[in-house]
This record gives C-alpha cells, structure tokens and sequence, in this order.
C-alpha cells in the first residue's frame, strides 16, 4: 500500500486528512499535523501506512493521529495518538512502545549561564561521573525483589521515602510520578531481574541529561508561572524504564498475539497486536505498564538526585536546590476523559513518542499552573535548542489532548554515523559553547543534528496548528549521552 | 548462513539467512551478538557462561523472534553475549536449545526489543530460509 498526497485532504491548516474511506478496515480517518514540507518529509518513509494500520484498531475512536515529529516506527509510527473507547476498546503494548515511560524533565535552576560559563566544563564532567550512562550499564542502586516491588508499587514517591528527593517533586510530574493501577505481580521475573540494578541510569540510544539556559522566553505569564527567566540554567533529563520497560513489553506483546483469536482479532501488523482492554490479557498487560511506569518515574527522581550531588559538588552548597519544573511521558497509555463527536467519553490513549499538552483549567496540575496549561517538554537533537510550550484546550479538540515528544528521527543510524565524523562534532559543538561528554564516538555520530529533523519548523507548526503555545526556547550548554 | 544490516529511520533492519532451518535461527543469534559488540563472537571456541531456552510459539516467525527475544533478555540479564546454540528440539512450533555466550561490561549498541515487524520466516526455495528482522533500538 503507498500513500500519495492526492490521497490526502487539507482539514485545515496544518491538519491533514486521509479519509475511512481510504481502506475498508479503516474504523476512523487518520490525521497528520504538520505544515505541508514536513507532510512532504514524512511521506518519504512508511509513518502514513502505519497511521492507516491503526487506525483499523477495535474500538479506536476519533481518528488515528500523527504529530509533526513522526517518522516511521514498527507496527505504529513513532510520534503518534490512538484513544480507544474505555473499557471495551483495544490496550495495544505497541501503540505504547518498548521503552515504557520514556519521558522527560526540566530541573530549574536560579543561576544564569554567565554564572557557570567558566564551571562549565567541570560540571559536565561531574555529571559524567554522578550519572551511568551507556549500553546495558547498570546504576549505583541494587534493589532487593521486595524493594523492587516497592519501586513499582509506588513511582518516584519510593525516591522520596528513602532520601533522594524532596516530596515537594511529587507535586510537579504527570500523574504525581505513580499510577495507581499499578501491580508487580503482573511483572515477570526477568524484567524485575533486568531492573534490579538500572535505577539511576540513563541507558543509551537518544537518552541524555543536559545543562541548557533559556535564550528566548515567548510567554512571559507562562514562563513566569513555570519558573523561567532568560539566561536561566536548566537541566534536562531524557530517559525511562530501561531493560525493565523492554522486558514488560516483550512479555505482553508475546502474550497478547497468543490471545487475540480468542477475541476474533485481527491485526495488519503483528506489533499492532492488541486485546480488548477489559479482557483478562488486557487487565493484566495494564497492571504492568502501570508498574513499568512508576519504575520510570523512580529512575528520572534517583537521576535528578545524581545531577543534584553533581551541581553540590562543583558550586557548593550555598546555591539553591535545582527545582523540578515538570516532568512528562511520552510512551504510555492512560485513561482519560475527553469531548468526542460532542459526547464526553472515557477513553484509553495511547500515546507513542507524544506528549499529553493538556490546557489550561485543567486541576491535577500544580496550582501555579492551573491558569496558564500543562508545561509540555519538548527536547531537540544534541546541539540544537528545546523548547517548553504550554498545553491549550485546542489539543483536547483535535489531538486527544497530545503534541509532539522532539524533533523526529530523519536519518538511520546507519546513514547518521557515514555523514557524521564525531571527533570533529565534538569539536565544532565544544567551539560553539557545548561540551559532550559520551560514552562512545559511535553514539554522538547516531545522535548528530543532521540526524534530526528542525526542532524549530517541527515547533513552530504544533504553535500554528493550536494544540501547544511557546512558552521558552533552551541552548545546550552541556551533554551527557550513554 | 548469513546476516546482513539495513537502513532503518530509528532502528536495526537485518536480513538473516539459513542453508537450514537450523541455521536461520543461528544466523539470527551471531546477527543480533554482533549488534551488542561488533566481532564478539569470532573466534567462538571458549564460553564462559550457558543458559538453556525453551519455547513454544503459534508459527515459526513467532518461534524465531521469541527465541532471539529470549537470547537477549538472558544476555541483559546474566551480563553475556551469546554466540553457540546447542538445539535440543527443534520443529516449527517448539524449540529447546542450550545457548553459549561470553561474559561482557557493556555493549556497544542497546537492543531494547527484536520486534515482529516486518518478520516473516520463508523457504525461499531448496532448503534456504530467510526474514527480515526490526530490531527496537
């Protein structure tokens, strides 16, 4: 199957079409938000053949939907929204992704970037040394079978109750860093042996922690709300669930291709494979990703704790404490209540590679919030700008109350590391004002800029399209990769 | 029996071939091990570490993806790459193998997943098999 853009119709600006009438298995058209050269970029690999695929899901309701920042996954396309009518529609591990919980978030700090310049280089060399990085590398934490259960019981809140964080945190991550449906029993032994001792560590691929400043605030009543000023040094923490994560959806995909006859379905592509979510499978699988979750939130706490000891150690501990501002996934799938054909309905969304942007009024955000929407966190490539936007209630109109997680993968790895010579990045990033500290020259080629699409078009069309507002632009300053 | 890599926006494309039902499954092991370090398993004659691995799957593309699946979280786990298989049974539903592997600190690539994606286990004519693999990076 191709798709060809008379294939496709203009909504609106910036919102694309291509309509059920497209394939018979299709139960709700499927939409693509993007400006028309990036819908031109993204019809170059399969992420619309995907969008279509899932848009045939049971009990998928709306529309199938991609953000600007897509590109083409296995089974759903990376950067994308499906709800499915609670309880009776489909759970699918795919549509969340092997990495559960993958997400990100800003630590605010109350030093501007003139203040650390010339500490800079032994910051990120201290943020080396504090954070384990790299392929199957493990953390400094070895959790014992009950403390593990603990972690997966309670999220980040086990952070807090042994130490390692402030319970003030808690207050600013989606979902307060727990899901409540959470149950270790529903996690195997391996993936609880695979997590025992990965707390703490960033993992490798496009996982990073980095030292930004504000260069540029747009919303002064938001930015005002979240804590942001320009010249303003903050961190970033991308990162998830780990081998925990990836065992947790491993066993459950397997699990739920075995049971899918027994429902009579049938899917186009195997890692679409899904139950229905109030079916024993089903249940089962979302107790789990709850858990895998909560590991998530545990393991982005326990790095900020790392980063926290990094920022003592190199400027002492007079300065104030670095601030969580917030904290978002972007693989998960969460029940929610949104406005569908004009009927309010509970639904499950799956969100791969996008983020909830939810709007303004909106009362389990942290008070100071509440006016102004959800701060949704979006990092670009290593050495180019992130931006923090605002969630709006126009994305609960079109996009189940989601944006964009990044810039969006352009290039393979492959490709990446034949255009890319890492020693001379690393050098032209370093004269630029950026130091990289990483485990391996074969990971800064992977993660190059060139590999990445232009965080700022793929930005500037989520403000265009309505369903987030900029709030600040940040400049990398220091990178820590696996 | 061979594996060859291909270009894949975020991931690992491979295709794996067999002389041998047998061999597509080993090809599958020494393609995947040497993702997670390059040339890790040449020379192949000393093993520090055995697991055994036994699996029942709906067809054969499912039993191949399990199985490496399989392989990759005990090499996660026991802190190993596997190189030697040692099939105890094999048909196109079950497997039972002994899988052979070296102890290692760090890999050079992280595999999160060996997806189903684009898998479809085929006779490609004789007694030659091959698939394409998607590897979640």
């Amino acid at each position: 199957m191709k798709i060809k853009k008379h294939d496709i119709i203009k909504k609106e600006d910036f919102l694309w079409e291509i309509p059920q009438t497209f394939r018979p298995q299709m139960l709700v058209p499927a939409r693509v938000i993007a400006s028309e050269t990036l819908l031109d970029a993204i019809m170059e690999d399969r992420s619309l053949v995907q969008l279509v695929n899932v848009a045939s899901l049971p009990g998928i309701i709306g529309a199938s939907l991609v953000m600007p920042d897509v590109h083409e996954g296995y089974g759903f396309p990376i950067g994308g929204v499906a709800a499915t009518l609670y309880p009776h529609g489909a759970i699918s591990p795919g549509g969340i992704g092997y990495d559960i919980n993958c997400g990100v978030r800003l630590l605010t700090s109350q030093q501007n970037a003139e203040d650390i310049k010339s500490k800079l280089e032994e910051l990120s060399k201290e943020m080396y040394a504090q954070i384990p990085s790299g392929m199957g590398k493990g953390g400094q934490i070895i959790l014992t079978p009950k403390e593990i259960d603990e972690v997966l019981t309670k999220g980040a809140e086990w952070a807090v109750d042994h130490g390692y964080a402030d319970n003030q945190d808690l207050a600013y991550m989606e979902s307060n860093g727990r899901l409540e449906n959470a149950d270790p029993a529903f996690v195997s032994e391996m993936a609880k042996k695979r997590g025992s001792d990965q707390l703490g560590a960033i993992g490798s691929g496009n996982h990073f922690v980095e030292v930004d400043y504000v260069e540029e605030i747009y919303d002064p009543i938001a930015a005002e709300a979240y804590g942001l000023s320009k010249g303003q040094v903050v961190v970033l923490i991308h990162t998830g669930s780990r081998g925990l994560g990836h065992q947790v959806a491993t066993d459950y995909i397997r699990k739920i291709m075995a049971a899918m006859p027994n429902y009579g379905i049938k899917v186009p592509d195997r890692e679409l494979a899904c139950v229905p979510f109030n079916s024993q499978e089903g249940e089962n699988y979302y107790k789990a990703m709850c858990s895998a979750a909560n590991f998530a939130w545990c393991n982005r706490e326990i790095i900020s704790w790392e980063v926290r000891n990094a920022w003592k150690n190199v400027f002492g501990t007079d300065i104030a404490p670095l601030k969580l501002m917030y904290d978002v996934a972007h693989n998960i799938a969460k029940i929610e209540t949104h406005q569908v054909d004009g009927e309010k309905l509970k639904v499950l969304v799956h969100r791969k590679g996008a983020t909830r942007a939810f709007g303004p009024g909106f009362e389990d955000l942290p008070k100071e919030y509440i006016s102004v929407g959800q701060p949704v966190i979006i990092p670009g490539s290593m050495g180019t700008c992130s931006y923090i936007l605002a969630g709006t209630n126009r994305s609960e109109e079109i996009s189940f109350g989601s944006c964009c997680h990044g810039a969006g993968r352009k290039l393979s790895r492959t490709a990446a590391k034949k255009q890319v010579n890492a020693p001379v990045l690393k050098e032209e990033l370093r004269e630029m004002g950026i130091y990289v500290q990483a485990g391996s020259f074969k990971g800064i080629a992977e993660e190059a800029p060139v590999a990445y699409k232009d965080v700022d078009e793929v930005v500037e069309t989520i403000q265009n399209s309505g369903i987030a507002k900029k709030v600040a632009k940040l400049r990398p300053m220091a990178v820590v990769k696996g | 029996m061979k594996f060859q890599y291909f270009p894949h926006t975020a991931d690992i494309r491979m295709k794996v071939e067999g002389c041998c039902f047998k061999e597509l499954f080993v090809a599958g092991v020494l393609g995947m091990a040497n993702i997670l370090k390059e040339d890790i398993c040449e020379p192949e004659d000393s093993f520090d570490i055995k697991s055994n691995i036994e699996i029942q799957a709906t067809d054969q593309t499912c039993l191949l993806i399990d199985f490496l699946s399989e392989v990759l979280s005990h090499s996660y786990s026991e802190k190993s790459i596997f190189c030697k298989v040692i099939f105890l049974k094999l048909t196109a539903t079950d497997i039972k193998a002994d899988i052979y592997g070296k102890t290692t600190i760090g890999f050079d690539e992280e595999i999160k997943a060996v997806t189903y994606h684009e898998a479809e286990v085929v006779n490609s004519g004789g007694n030659t098999w091959e698939t394409f693999i998607i590897f979640d990076i």
